[in-house]
């Protein structure tokens, strides 16, 4: 005792953990509505994801610009004049830009029934929605004193991720069709097993890190973050839902639903969970 | 240091013609007067809750032979900083000369990344209401006293400081005092290991004064605690 410790504010709070779900299973969706193109089985998710996947983006917009402090001024990320490549948020900007504009002429291909403009603007829609996970990633990873976001591995998980929210929701949206399912039921497995394993890896190395990167795993482990993060994001919708669905049961409806559910659910809490627990000790500083 | 140390287009060191402002702060000097904060507070009107300075202490010792020992901070105005490369807009600039890191108002979206990549918590937002000042809800932080140096004043702690703890000048200068300071005493900089190259040198700091504190070992929900109850009467 007997410090004087001056408390500064977290730089980004909670809404911004939204924002990254949001874009986490619009991305998906997206990947989804590509997929229906290639695998038959993904048909009838086609419409019902590109619809979505454009909705959750205006979502997303409001939420990014209802974040900033000057929310009028959004419009100065798209100023050429004033762009700074070096910062990930401008390629961000354009990326997000880029995907609605593409999103929008996607779904009238569709609804004109165009065949091949509607392949090639799904196939264009999904590499620019890859580039949302992988920007917000990359929005983390830039900052180089915080220990978890400065690593490689968080736009890769941020993708994993993605891949995992959006197949849960596409699942949800397929119920009842069997064909649908059994794809999406590969999807949830893969990308959830892939997470866990990018979570060990992420704990791992916090822990075996710096004082820094040790004080950050015990707080991303301990009290509510623990719980939050080991507990419903890690065991309950990571390792749990690539149990289930490994195991022989996992083919069945309910198995799927639940999993699918736990995947939402574990993927809101890890977002919260990497983007907070690292601010936490910085504001300390 | 020599200019083969410069790793990054934006970096001045050693760079002939340019000036490169820096502060060495003698904690060795500094009585814990807090003069430089209310000095600082004074010069530009920053609210309540916020400083674009502060002095943190720690109690160091054995009672009966304890003392504080104080670290005043302040944006380190980073020859190579995270701030400048992470601001999507421009907002935060280097001042080529000088090596001023600057914020422009009218620019700021307050998307707050800036205060994301800032290692030293320098930057804060500014309240969405000011008495008497029209900057509101955008990032703010020290400016080396930019319009007062630029008048060949010293910054508005410097000026105050009673122990002469702070001392501002070149250090591309070799005749300046700061170029002195540094290059006859030991000097320390706050996170060395990030590669900043912070333009904020210490005397006479130890890793026990620089390093994360103690409190930081204690449980989040005990600091959120401590936390709510030291901003409560903030509304920022």
């Amino acid at each position: 005792m007997g410090d004087y410790v001056w408390f500064h504010d977290v730089s980004w709070h909670a809404s911004y953990a939204v924002y990254f779900f949001v874009i986490g299973i619009l991305a998906g969706l997206s990947f989804m509505s590509y997929g229906s193109w290639i695998t038959p089985a993904l048909r009838p998710l086609r419409e019902k994801a590109a619809y979505g996947s454009l909705g959750l983006l205006a979502l997303g917009g409001l939420l990014l610009i209802g974040d900033l402090s000057q929310p009028m001024r959004f419009l100065n990320i798209l100023n050429p004049g004033y762009l700074n490549f070096s910062s990930p948020l401008a390629w961000g900007a354009l990326n997000i830009v880029a995907f609605g504009i593409c999103s929008v002429l996607y779904i009238m291909a569709l609804k004109k029934g165009d065949e091949a403009r509607g392949k090639l603007l799904a196939l264009v829609t999904a590499l620019l929605a890859l580039g949302l996970p992988v920007y917000t990633g990359f929005d983390l990873t830039v900052h180089q004193s915080r220990p978890v976001w400065n690593s490689p591995i968080i736009p890769v998980l941020f993708v994993a991720m993605a891949i995992a929210s959006g197949s849960a929701v596409g699942s949800l949206l397929a119920m009842g069709n069997d064909e649908a399912q059994k794809v999406l039921r590969q999807y949830m497995l893969w990308s959830a097993g892939a997470v866990s394993i990018m979570l060990v890896s992420v704990m791992g190395t916090t822990n075996y890190g710096g004082s820094a990167q040790e004080l950050t795993f015990m707080i991303m482990t301990t009290g509510t973050m623990g719980l939050l993060f080991v507990g419903v994001g890690f065991l309950a919708g990571s390792v749990a839902p690539a149990v289930l669905l490994f195991a022989p049961m996992g083919k069945s409806q309910g198995v799927l639903m639940v999993s699918a559910l736990l995947i939402l659910v574990g993927g809101a809490a890890l977002r919260y969970v990497l983007l907070m627990a690292p601010q936490q000790l910085q504001t300390l500083y | 240091m020599s200019e083969e140390l410069r790793v990054s287009p934006i970096e001045t060191r050693g760079v002939a013609g340019k000036r490169r402002f820096a502060m060495v702060v003698d904690t060795r000097r500094c009585i814990g007067c807090m003069a430089c904060q209310v000095a600082c507070k004074a010069e530009y009107d920053t609210p309540l809750g916020v400083n674009r300075t502060w002095v943190p202490y720690k109690v160091v010792g054995k009672y009966p032979n304890v003392k504080k020992q104080f670290l005043p901070r302040l944006c380190n105005h980073c020859d190579d900083a995270p701030c400048v490369r992470n601001c999507p807009v421009e907002a935060t600039f280097k001042v080529e000369d000088g090596g001023f890191i600057l914020q422009r108002y009218e620019r700021c979206i307050g998307c707050r990344s800036c205060m994301a990549a800032c290692p030293y918590n320098a930057r804060f937002m500014l309240p969405s209401h000011r008495t008497y000042t029209p900057i509101t809800n955008v990032v703010d932080k020290c400016t080396f006293c930019f319009h007062r140096v630029t008048q060949n004043l010293v910054p508005a702690c410097v000026q105050t400081c009673i122990g002469r703890s702070r001392v501002f000048g070149d250090l591309n200068d070799p005749n300046s005092e700061v170029s002195y300071l540094v290059a006859k005493n030991a000097t320390q900089v706050l996170r060395p290991e990030e590669g900043t190259k912070p333009h904020v040198f210490y005397i006479g700091a130890d890793r026990n004064a620089t390093e994360f504190g103690r409190d930081a070992y204690r449980q989040p929900e005990v600091m959120e605690l401590e936390r709510s109850a030291f901003k409560r009467n903030f509304k920022i």
